[in-house]
């Protein structure tokens, strides 16, 4: 079966710096995939490359077998791809529900079960109170769920999500992290970058860990063990400690 | 009398400033990038409308209804041919490739149509008036002044209310965040470069029918333009509005304390903002 | 295991400094070996490289682009009319005293106009160019629009003239393109290359990006209006819109564009070929202006670094070397 999105041999970088040397990923659909790796081992970088905010040769991504690198991020949408960028990056100076519609106008023909402001509402309701608010007036929470709608909206058949629960309550996490099942119940298959292992494995099926720039460990998340997974997150030499 | 006449006639002469200053406050507002080329597009519009009129036989406002599309189309090949490949961080080289084109445009008019100044035949309405009470008001400045309002409310609802405007100022928010959720910048950039182009189709009809113009005369609307969008506030429609108003009225005012301090008067003002209100007059964020 | 030194001067610097030294020598000595005409020529292309230098130091280097450099050019060039025609100092040395008009009035301009955002910065000097040339034209004291003569020159012989001409024009390049030189060779000029690279980054490296740009905004002032006092002093006469003529911006821009902006090499090419340029083509006008027009609007899109960025992708023999290398001391270059 070909899967929904591969990478093969995938190099990416910025100017002369590499940050990605070679990396093979495989994801299906309706599969949540978890990335972990040490600060700078890449993880963004492949989400980005992925969304076409990096420069790279065609065949290095396939979405359904068909190699599309290098297409523009707004065609990469119309593909079915969307992500929750690093750091938010939510239209300031727009309300809560302009954020959302900017989405919803630009995108992808949905598959099933499109993704309405309504829905996204629903899966966070406090966005609907907030939804005239001016997202710089937001916490941090909820400016999260306004970016995880903003990607839901854009009717992904792949949500790319880079570190969600960073900077957030631990109260605030659980509620983000409850509403993932929601998202994957229509066959949206999940990227989740994330600095928590455990909260990684828990809410994966499968598991890449990532060290500069190279994949470490893959595997199935349930099945990978602690000394597995400490020994590829910091190299060979720590695991020897 | 003499001052209160003073504030009506610049107000009348803002509402042609702001129909220069909208499209200027559109494209640094989404791009921030200056085309340098702004005011000479104006002169460029003005000479083709008074070239229509005068060869085609058009009256002022089928010249009006013919410059507003031209000048979306210019304004959007201008951006796809040119801006595209300047839109940045660093200032620079939009600056000098407008600049440079802006030099070979003016030469470029003055090989066309040489150096005379020249104007649009209104058909009578340049010497229309009607009282306000003790003060007279030319009725083709007052169709200007209402056209402008027009345009500025026209162009804020559609900044705040439709799909294109939603994408523009999501587009000047973060760039690249709108193309993750998959907005086109090069068209978002190509659609607001044509608005800001379209709308100096309206400022250079009334411009030529107003007053006159030659091939050297850009200069002077991009810096009017320039400091009425400053004096509002950057980036914002009302703002570039209302800092046209003032810079009206500061010309006008000046003009009567001596004709030689007019346009001294609008520099000096723009001065003075920068110095108490950098942030200009009407925008709230520092 | 090699040992390094390092170094800077190469054999072609070495070989451009002394040419440099022998054209300033020439230069002086005019006088007794050139015409007239060529004298005055080559006051005009001093001056075109002076205007053209410093603009290539503010935004080659400084990163801060103006198009109002011609606010220095006037205010220099009308202080020195004044006291030396109004107040009777002698002329030469009011050439010298009228360097401080642009650089008091540097300040107050950096001052307010800091405060916008790059491309509206090189407006707002326009704003403040075209201020200054109507703050002229109604000025009594300097006869408003019709301008002054430098009638107290009538005193001099015309020899003394020229020897006054050809020394202003040579101290000019050594100041201008000299000064430029050292600064950029000095602990300031790292700093400097470092902002020009890369703003934030040289920032938090420690380099105060503010006051370095205030500080190459005044001294490029100063050099500006130089060249503006030693251009008119050759004219004789003033006027608003030639003392403040948005030329100079133009032909600043043109040169270092063309010639190559971020380096020394590229202004002295570029003011050679708009010299000429403009000796062989002006007569041709507007489509002469066309052509500059266009050529600038290329080398901003396709090539950055102008004529001496292409021609250092072939030979690296730099005239005014100031990047330091790693030699080793038995031969190799590291
Ligand atoms: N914008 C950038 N410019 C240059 N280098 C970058 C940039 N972003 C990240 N890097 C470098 O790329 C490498 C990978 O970074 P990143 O993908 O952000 O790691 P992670 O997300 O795993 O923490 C790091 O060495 C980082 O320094
Ligand atoms: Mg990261």
């Amino acid at each position: 079966m070909t899967p929904l999105l591969s990478t093969h041999g995938l190099i990416a970088g910025y100017g002369d710096m590499r940050a990605l040397h070679g990396i093979d990923l495989t994801v299906n659909s309706g599969e949540t995939v978890a990335l972990i790796g040490a600060n700078g081992a890449g993880k963004s970088t492949l989400l980005r490359a992925i969304m076409g905010l990096l420069p790279v040769a065609p065949e290095m991504i396939r979405l359904d077998g068909q190699p599309v690198g290098g297409r523009a991020p707004h065609r990469m949408v119309r593909e079915g791809l969307a992500i929750v960028p690093e750091g938010r990056r939510l239209f300031t100076g727009m309300s809560v529900e302009e954020n959302l519609r900017v989405a919803s106008e630009h995108a992808a023909k949905p598959v099933a079960e499109p993704w309405t402001l309504e829905r996204v509402f629903a899966l966070f309701p406090i966005l609907r109170e907030k939804a005239r608010t001016p997202v710089e007036n937001l916490s941090g929470g909820q400016q999260q769920m306004v970016s995880i709608g903003r990607g839901l909206l854009a009717q992904p058949r792949i949500l790319l999500c880079d570190e969600i629960s960073l900077g957030l309550a631990p109260k605030v996490v659980r509620e983000i992290y409850a509403a993932l099942p929601e998202i994957t119940a229509n066959g949206t298959a999940l990227v989740l970058v994330e600095q928590d292992v455990g909260l990684a494995q828990r809410a994966s099926h499968r598991l890449y860990c990532l060290l500069e720039g190279r994949v470490t460990l893959h595997g199935t998340s349930g099945e990978i063990s602690r000394d597995a997974i400490s020994a590829a997150y910091f190299g060979a030499s720590h695991a020897l400690d | 009398m003499h001052w209160i006449d003073g504030i009506v006639q610049g107000v009348l002469l803002g509402g042609l400033y702001a129909q220069y200053a909208l499209g200027m406050a559109l494209m640094f507002g989404v791009m921030k990038i200056v085309n340098v080329t702004h005011g000479d597009l104006v002169v460029l519009l003005a000479l083709i409308g008074i070239s229509l009129a005068n060869v085609a036989g058009l009256g002022p406002w089928a010249v009006l209804a013919t410059l507003v599309p031209i000048g979306a189309a210019l304004g959007w090949l201008l951006q796809r041919a040119l801006l595209n490949r300047v839109v940045g961080n660093d200032p620079l080289p939009s600056l000098i490739a407008t600049f440079g084109l802006s030099i070979a445009l003016q030469n470029a008019m003055l090989v066309i149509w040489s150096a005379d100044t020249r104007s649009l035949s209104g058909g009578g309405i340049q010497q229309a008036s009607i009282s306000l009470g003790p003060i007279f008001v030319g009725v083709l400045p007052l169709i200007v002044l209402i056209c402008a309002t027009l345009l500025t409310g026209g162009l804020d609802l559609t900044m705040r209310r439709t799909r294109f405007g939603r994408s523009l100022r999501a587009a000047s928010a973060d760039v690249e965040a709108a193309a993750m959720v998959g907005v086109n910048p090069r068209n978002v950039y190509a659609a607001a470069t044509a608005i800001a182009v379209g709308i100096l189709g309206f400022a250079a009809t009334f411009q030529a029918m107003r007053s006159t113009v030659a091939p050297a005369d850009g200069p002077f609307q991009l810096i009017f333009a320039f400091e009425a969008v400053i004096i509002g506030g950057l980036g914002s429609i009302w703002g570039a509005f209302a800092g046209a108003m003032i810079l009206g009225i500061s010309q006008a005012i000046g003009f009567r304390i001596s004709p030689g301090f007019g346009i001294l008067a609008g520099h000096l003002v723009f001065l003075a903002v920068l110095a108490i209100r950098p942030q200009g007059i009407f925008q709230r964020r520092a | 295991m090699s040992k390094y030194r390092v170094a800077r001067m190469t054999l072609s610097g070495r070989v451009a400094l002394v040419l440099f030294t022998a054209a300033l020598v020439g230069i002086c000595a005019m006088p007794w070996w050139a015409s007239q005409g060529l004298i005055r020529d080559v006051v005009t292309l001093a001056c075109y490289i002076a205007v053209a230098q410093m603009w290539n130091m503010l935004a080659g280097y400084g990163g801060v682009v103006s198009v109002g450099q011609q606010a220095f050019v006037g205010v220099a060039a009308y202080a020195m009319f004044v006291l030396a025609q109004t107040f009777g100092v002698n002329p030469f040395l009011a050439v010298f005293l009228s360097l401080l008009a642009p650089a008091i009035l540097a300040v107050p301009i950096y001052g307010l106009l800091h405060r916008l955002e790059g491309a509206y910065f090189a407006i707002g000097t326009w704003v403040v160019a075209e201020a200054l040339r109507l703050v002229a034209t109604n000025m009594p004291m300097l006869n408003g629009g019709a301008g002054m003569s430098l009638r107290v020159m009538t005193q001099f012989s015309a020899h003394e003239r020229a020897v006054a001409s050809s020394l202003l024009a040579a101290a000019l390049l050594l100041v201008t393109l000299g000064g430029s030189y050292l600064l950029l060779r000095s602990r300031y000029g790292i700093a400097l290359t470092a902002m020009r690279d890369n703003p934030v980054a040289a920032a938090s490296q420690g380099v105060d990006v503010g006051r370095l740009r205030l500080l190459i905004f005044i001294a490029t002032a100063v050099g500006t209006g130089f060249a503006g006092a030693v251009y008119f002093m050759a004219q004789l006469r003033i006027t608003p819109p030639s003392a403040f003529d948005a030329n100079w911006a133009n032909l600043a821009i043109f040169i270092v564009m063309v010639g190559g902006i971020g380096s020394l090499e590229g202004v002295i090419i570029g003011a050679v070929i708009y010299f000429f340029a403009d000796r062989w083509f002006g007569e041709y006008g507007a489509s002469y202006l066309i052509v500059l027009g266009l050529l600038t609007l290329v080398c901003a899109l396709y090539f950055r670094g102008g004529i001496w960025g292409l021609w250092s992708k072939w030979v690296e023999a730099p005239w005014f070397p100031t990047r330091r290398r790693l030699i080793r001391l038995d031969g190799d270059k590291a």
